[in-house]
């Protein structure tokens, strides 16, 4: 019933067919469910601002009753479900996408450093570097720095991804 | 882990001077909290880290156990980037194949959230709970910090309901644009966390399988041993930036075989910025000018005959300010 839902919504479906999937669905509450959901994945691909913030709990629990393909099948079924699949999955690192983009400025931090130092006391000129991977030694004092921030109390390990994104 | 939690929460509850404001306790209490759940949790999961056109997916593993704190965070994708801690030991293979061993100083106590540093946060910050979220499919607090001037970032945490761990982080500026942010895609809290990676001795030699020993053999750049001491340097910040003070003045040498330099570090309460100074005789690799990555910015410069390099968590304006203050009073 999923695959033949992921067709109809693809538009692979011959009018017939289409025709008696539809009332099936509407017969059907779960099936009406699986439509849904298939729409809301249609939804949210195309309007990425109104996307639910409780989306990733929602599609964590797709994921989970998604089975797992092991028996042998057709060629077309089998591209249909990893369609399916891939769908769910990468709707997952979509929300965190938008979560990010919504959030996003569009300045790059080395153009912003020109316009804050504009405005800083100093008048003197600065060189900015879009990054310092290009500067060796550097990590001696990034590594230096994290050791004694307290932003490293809270965010642990994970403050070394300044150091790894240097890279 | 629960009796862990518990266990913290109950030191939070002691703590002198948490209980004086109690509107201010819960938010406080929170950042504490992040803190303690930061150490103590065993957690592993994965997390986009995002600043400007830059994308970074890493997998973090942390286990604290009798022997203490153990995390690694490793680079997904691209060459081999890893940054391994062993309490005091750090780890790092980056890229190149080099292994650097350092000891990790003035890490040994934590949490650095001291009282004091707890109300120069309010000073410096307005710090307020945001509205209840999820992350990572995990209930979450959040907690909004928003700065009394233009000399630091704006913050947003959240903060998993249960224990406290962070799961997502945004560091904005003044207009409100997004520097950076990191947020867990995935997350396991407790449970069974593989732990064959955690480096169980204190000889590198010990800890790595044969392939990896000769490896660390034929790139092995430095070996623990490095020092710091507590000293008055006699070096000073003029015009130290609003809401700062000193929270420690050391000698200390970045890696083994490498001459010690003056490291200052200033806090808000929250982000930090670290002076460093040395010799020039040292002949220091960095060259001169600002750097970003993300929330972090580093600007080195020379004064006399020494290399200055300032580093923190705060705008380019107030590293420069810090940074063109800095004289040598004497000691």
């Amino acid at each position: 019933m999923k695959e033949r839902i992921s067709t109809l919504m693809d538009g692979e479906l011959f009018e017939d067919e289409s025709e008696a999937l539809l009332s099936r669905i509407k017969l059907h509450p779960e099936a009406k469910h699986e439509w849904q959901t298939y729409h809301l994945i249609g939804d949210v691909l195309r309007q990425p601002d109104h996307i639910s913030r409780d989306i990733s709990a929602a599609l964590r629990e797709r994921l989970q009753i998604e089975p797992t393909i092991l028996a042998p099948q057709s060629r077309v079924s089998k591209k249909i479900r990893y369609f399916a699949m891939s769908a769910a999955a990468s709707l997952m690192a979509l929300a965190l996408v938008v979560w990010m983009s919504v959030q996003v400025g569009s300045e790059p931090a080395a153009q912003m450093a020109m316009q804050q130092q504009s405005s800083a006391v100093q008048t003197a000129s600065y060189s900015v570097s879009p990054s310092y991977a290009v500067n060796k030694g550097m990590d001696d004092y990034l590594m230096a720095h994290q050791e004694v921030s307290p932003s490293t109390d809270v965010a642990g390990a994970a403050t070394y991804i300044h150091t790894v994104a240097a890279r | 882990m629960k009796p862990r939690i518990f266990l913290a929460l109950a030191m939070l509850s002691s703590a002198p001077g948490v209980m004086a404001d109690p509107a201010r306790q819960d938010d406080q209490g929170w950042l504490k909290t992040m803190a303690f759940a930061a150490h103590l949790t065993d957690y592993s999961g994965t997390f986009i880290y995002q600043s400007g056109s830059h994308v970074e997916i890493s997998r973090i593993t942390h286990v604290s156990d009798a022997a203490g704190e153990h995390e690694r965070l490793e680079g997904l994708g691209g060459e081999r980037r890893e940054i391994i801690r062993n309490n005091d030991q750090v780890w790092c293979y980056l890229g190149d194949g080099k292994v650097l061993v350092k000891k990790r100083e003035g890490g040994g106590a934590f949490p650095a959230l001291l009282p004091e540093q707890l109300s120069a946060l309010n000073e410096n910050y307005l710090i307020r709970q945001g509205e209840e979220d999820m992350g990572a499919g995990f209930h979450a607090h959040t907690l909004i910090f928003q700065p009394r001037d233009n000399l630091r970032y704006a913050h947003k945490m959240w903060s998993h309901s249960d224990s406290g761990l962070l799961l997502k982080a945004v560091v904005l500026d003044e207009p409100g644009h997004v520097i950076e942010q990191y947020a867990f895609t995935q997350l396991t809290i407790g449970g069974n966390i593989d732990r064959k990676w955690i480096v169980p001795d204190k000889s590198p030699d010990k800890l790595l399988d044969k392939s990896q020993r000769q490896q660390h053999q034929q790139h092995i750049v430095a070996a623990p041993g490095t020092t710091a001491v507590a000293v008055v340097s006699g070096w000073q910040v003029g015009a130290l930036p609003d809401g700062f003070r000193k929270i420690l003045e050391m000698r200390r040498t970045l890696r083994e075989g490498k001459a010690p330099v003056t490291h200052l570090v200033f806090s808000d309460g929250l982000a930090g910025i670290s002076v460093f100074i040395e010799s020039l005789a040292n002949k220091p690799e960095v060259r001169p000018g600002l750097y970003s990555q993300g929330v972090i910015q580093i600007y080195s410069k020379i004064v006399d005959d020494n290399l200055l390099t300032v580093v923190g968590e705060v705008p380019p304006r107030t590293v420069l300010q810090v940074a063109e203050s800095v004289y040598f009073g004497g000691q």
